[in-house]
């Protein structure tokens, strides 16, 4: 076989590593809407923007704050994120949004994230719930509970999501079907009639107490979880919902992790986003189906915690920067010490590899996932430049139709190919795992540079480290996510391969 | 109190882990809320009763013979419960050790046997910093034969606490550093309000601006960077042993709770990768003591290098022992990072400790260089 012939280079690249592995840029690069790229800046700087207004002023008096009255709420911040429009920056025009592209998401959350993690996770959450929403693709929802989002803002009342899965004994195991069988789930959704009983608690609930709309997972069957998955959009002050205590955490404290209790909640048809007789609808087992919900939110959020770590990696470095040059250690500036020009190269470099990972990550989805309809040139020029009244106009009716989540649902789970489903899925748990790691990281790094400096809160650094821990953990454990990682890129390669079953 | 025999030193540290155990545990969350919460006044009034601020003190002032095994034993067991009641023990030690190489024994005075609030008798001092490094330090100015003290120290733990401060400053006209004794409670004596930090919340410190302040040189003028060495090649492994009880006491909690906590149908103590994660704590930990009782044992025996063994292990130990902690919120996940279940603190604490006695790339550089000069092999 030579390489030489077409046929001759299809059998060699269809060895390990794959060309659409490795060069998803490259492959992606071409069919990219170049608009994508000034929208990206605009996204850049508005972020910048609030650091600097909002964001830098307020984080470490808030954290303080937080410390002493653990309950304090800053709705100061979502309202001030509402007023600029942050909440509808990334949602598809189609749906009421601005429709700014959205991997320029991850940069404008590496931006947030560079200041105060917490605080950007006040606004990317909202966008885990939208994530969410999006995964079931229940069009008719999407369309209605964006467009709230988009009055919020215009009235000045925010109207934003959460996204509740976790439970008190249930973490890990609700990122793989597998795992989720075998689990102590309790939190049962009972069919009833004209819809949804709902009983039990979700903990560790980012946003909790912000959210007007909760969109809660819950089961039919407690003894088969993974085969009778519900989603619900759940509205605050629903009757049998309500808000338990926030937790005590280490950092990310601008962003509550809200218990939320569910009584004999009723939750209407007209609010079930997916359910088990719906996702019967589809061609794949239920039970795949479920997975390749579980997948699409995924591969869009661990991207998204991945410039977290990329902004934390960031912010450790500028403060570490910022006191290398204005102290003096051993009778001269500390950044004339080759050791610290040595340490700072490394943390430049960690900010500059975490990012790759995000951005790599959101090539593949761009081509292979969820992202890949919107970044389609046709439909991206067509949704960018068409007023937003005709849209409105046109398209909002015809969303609301039955037969527009029949669509999107056939071309998103039906026609999503189980190769391409474990590119995206792969790389965003790369992603999620190594830029986290290199947050974490890099707030090391600064805290050995600065000294008793670094320990005082006032010296900023002490809470970039308290905040980068917890992005190790939430969207999976790093730990689960290098299982999903094995699952997508390395057990294919080996047939037979067992897994969660030790 | 002397703790010089293994039967001594075991005595000791089951009085430790008792006083741990009942003293510590049950107000730990809520102390760790200092400065917005009370400071946890009672345990460090048993401490002092106990004994464990005058562990660096000679036989005769009630101390344990200037014992670094006894030490480290006691800084284990508490730490693994609660660090910052350790910080409090070595700050107060470290300032002890200053005063001793300087001669100074007289000026010390017994923690807790002057009748009033045992915090008074404590020494404040800046172990996270050495000034000779960073200038943190303030000036001092002889008028009428007297030394008065200007100038701005940060981060002195138990500024705000203790009787009295030993603080680092250069003496007009001079270059080198001298370490001077003042008390807290003057007008001259400017204390900030408690500074907020990483880890160690109940070990408090405060920013201190002096303004003319009197104060009684300890030792001799320009000495005080000798004085601060000898201290820090003594009581590294003090840092070591600070961390390995804060390795300990996450090990101890990991271990508990994955025993305890299922996911996937199974105990996750029995997923494998859960178990290696445990191993590699383990290891570290069992590596840690075992460091720590070779170099306390050669600081105590004065054998040859000893100054070495404290400093190489306080500069192995304590990145270890973040690592270990870290891994301990990990397997905890979610929960871990809440302050109900004491991990988040220890991870803080452990980041805390490793800056005690200054930046650490400084202090391996310093250790390099006194190889060069062939004060250490």
């Amino acid at each position: 076989m030579s390489v030489t012939t077409a046929r001759g280079q299809r059998e060699f690249l269809r060895k390990d590593p794959k060309p659409e592995v490795t060069m998803c840029s490259l492959i992606s690069g071409k069919r990219l809407p170049k608009a994508m790229i000034k929208e990206t800046r605009r996204a850049v700087a508005l972020a910048r923007q609030f650091n600097q207004e909002v964001v830098e002023p307020r984080a470490l008096e808030l954290d303080l704050q937080k410390m002493e009255d653990p309950d304090y709420l800053p709705w100061d911040l979502v309202e001030e994120a509402n007023r600029r429009g942050f909440f509808t920056l990334f949602e598809p025009k189609i749906f009421g949004g601005q429709g700014v592209n959205l991997p320029a998401m991850s940069y404008f959350s590496e931006e947030l994230a560079s200041a105060c993690v917490g605080i950007a996770n006040v606004v990317a959450v909202h966008y885990l719930g939208v994530a969410t929403l999006v995964a079931t693709w229940n069009v008719r929802l999407m369309n209605r509970l964006m467009r709230e989002a988009a009055e919020g803002e215009r009235t000045g009342k925010p109207s934003i999501m959460s996204m509740a899965i976790t439970e008190p004994a249930v973490g890990t195991d609700v990122c793989e079907m597998e795992l989720l069988n075998k689990s102590n789930a309790a939190f049962r959704t009972e069919r009833v009639d004209g819809g949804y009983l709902v009983n039990g608690m979700k903990h560790f609930i980012s946003n909790g107490h912000f959210a007007t709309w909760n969109i809660v997972f819950g089961y039919e069957d407690l003894d088969k979880p993974a085969e009778s998955v519900v989603v619900l959009a759940v509205k605050a002050g629903t009757k049998g919902l309500s808000l338990g205590r926030q937790e005590r955490k280490m950092g990310q404290k601008a962003c509550p992790a809200s218990e939320l209790i569910f009584e004999d909640c009723f939750v209407p048809d007209e609010n079930v986003c997916f359910s088990p007789h719906q996702a019967r609808k589809l061609r794949r087992p239920v039970i795949e189906s479920n997975q390749q919900l579980v997948d699409y939110l995924s591969t869009a959020s661990r991207p998204g915690v991945g410039a977290f770590g990329t902004g934390v990696a960031r912010g450790a470095y500028e403060v570490a920067l910022r006191f290398a040059r204005d102290t003096e250690v051993m009778g001269k500036p500390l950044i004339d010490h080759e050791w610290a020009q040595i340490l700072l190269s490394d943390m430049y470099a960690n900010v500059f590899l975490a990012r790759l990972t995000y951005i790599e990550s959101n090539y593949a989805n761009g081509s292979y996932g969820m992202f890949k309809m919107l970044q389609a040139k046709p439909i991206f020029y067509a949704t960018k430049y068409t007023p937003k009244n005709i849209l409105d106009r046109l398209m909002s009716p015809i969303l609301d139709q039955p037969i527009s989540t029949w669509l999107f649902r056939k071309m998103n789970y039906d026609l999503w190919k189980s190769e391409h489903q474990r590119i995206v899925d792969g790389l965003s748990s790369i992603s999620k795992i190594c830029a986290t790691d290199l947050g974490l990281k890099n707030c090391q790094l600064a805290l050995q540079l600065m000294g008793q400096a670094g320990l005082r809160h006032d010296g900023k650094v002490e809470k970039h480290l308290r905040d980068s821990k917890l992005l190790q953990i939430y969207e999976g454990t790093n730990e689960i996510n290098k299982l999903i990682m094995f699952k997508s890129m390395i057990s294919n390669l080996v047939p037979n391969t067992t897994m969660f079953d030790e | 109190m002397c703790a010089s025999t293994s039967q001594e030193l075991q005595m000791l540290d089951t009085m430790a882990m008792e006083f741990a155990d009942s003293e510590l545990v049950p107000g730990r969350e809520e102390s760790d809320e200092f400065p917005f919460k009370p400071l946890f006044g009672g345990a460090i009034r048993k401490a002092s009763e106990v004994g464990f601020f005058s562990l660096m003190l000679p036989d005769e002032m009630g101390g344990a013979n200037r014992s670094m095994k006894a030490l480290c034993t006691v800084l284990r067991e508490v730490c693994r419960v609660d660090a910052s009641l350790g910080g409090i023990i070595f700050t107060n030690a470290l300032a002890q050790e200053v005063m001793m190489n300087a001669g100074a024994l007289d000026m010390i005075g017994r923690p807790g046997t002057a009748g009033g609030d045992p915090q008074e008798g404590l020494l404040a001092f800046a172990p996270f910093d050495n000034p000779v490094e960073t200038g943190n330090r303030a000036t001092a100015r002889v008028v009428d034969g007297d030394y008065l003290m200007d100038g701005r120290v940060e981060y002195v733990v138990l500024g705000g606490l203790a009787g009295r401060v030993l603080v680092a400053a250069t003496i007009e006209g001079q270059k080198d550093l001298s370490f001077f004794l003042t008390e807290t409670g003057r007008e001259e004596v400017m204390i900030s309000e408690p500074v907020v930090s990483l880890g160690l919340h109940a070990c408090p410190a405060v920013d201190i601006d002096f303004r003319g302040a009197p104060a009684s040189i300890a030792g001799n003028q320009g000495e005080g960077e000798l004085y601060l060495s000898q201290a820090a090649d003594r009581l590294s492994v003090a840092c070591a042993a600070m961390a390995a009880g804060v390795m300990w006491g996450s090990f101890i909690t990991a271990l508990d709770y994955t025993r305890q906590r299922f996911q996937g149908g199974r105990e996750i103590v029995n997923w494998s990768q859960v178990r290696m994660m445990l191993a590699d704590m383990a290891i570290k930990l069992k590596c840690a003591d075992l460091i720590v009782e070779a170099a306390s044992t050669s600081v105590d025996e004065a054998e040859d290098g000893w100054q070495q063994a404290s400093r190489a292990a306080a500069l192995h130990v304590c990145p270890i022992a973040c690592d270990v902690a870290n891994e301990g919120i990990q397997l905890l996940g979610g929960n871990g990072y809440m302050h109900e279940y004491g991990q988040e603190k220890r991870f803080r604490d452990a980041h805390h400790i490793q800056l005690l006695l200054g930046m650490p790339p400084i202090r391996k550089l310093s250790y390099v260089e006194r190889i060069f000069d062939g004060e250490i092999h």
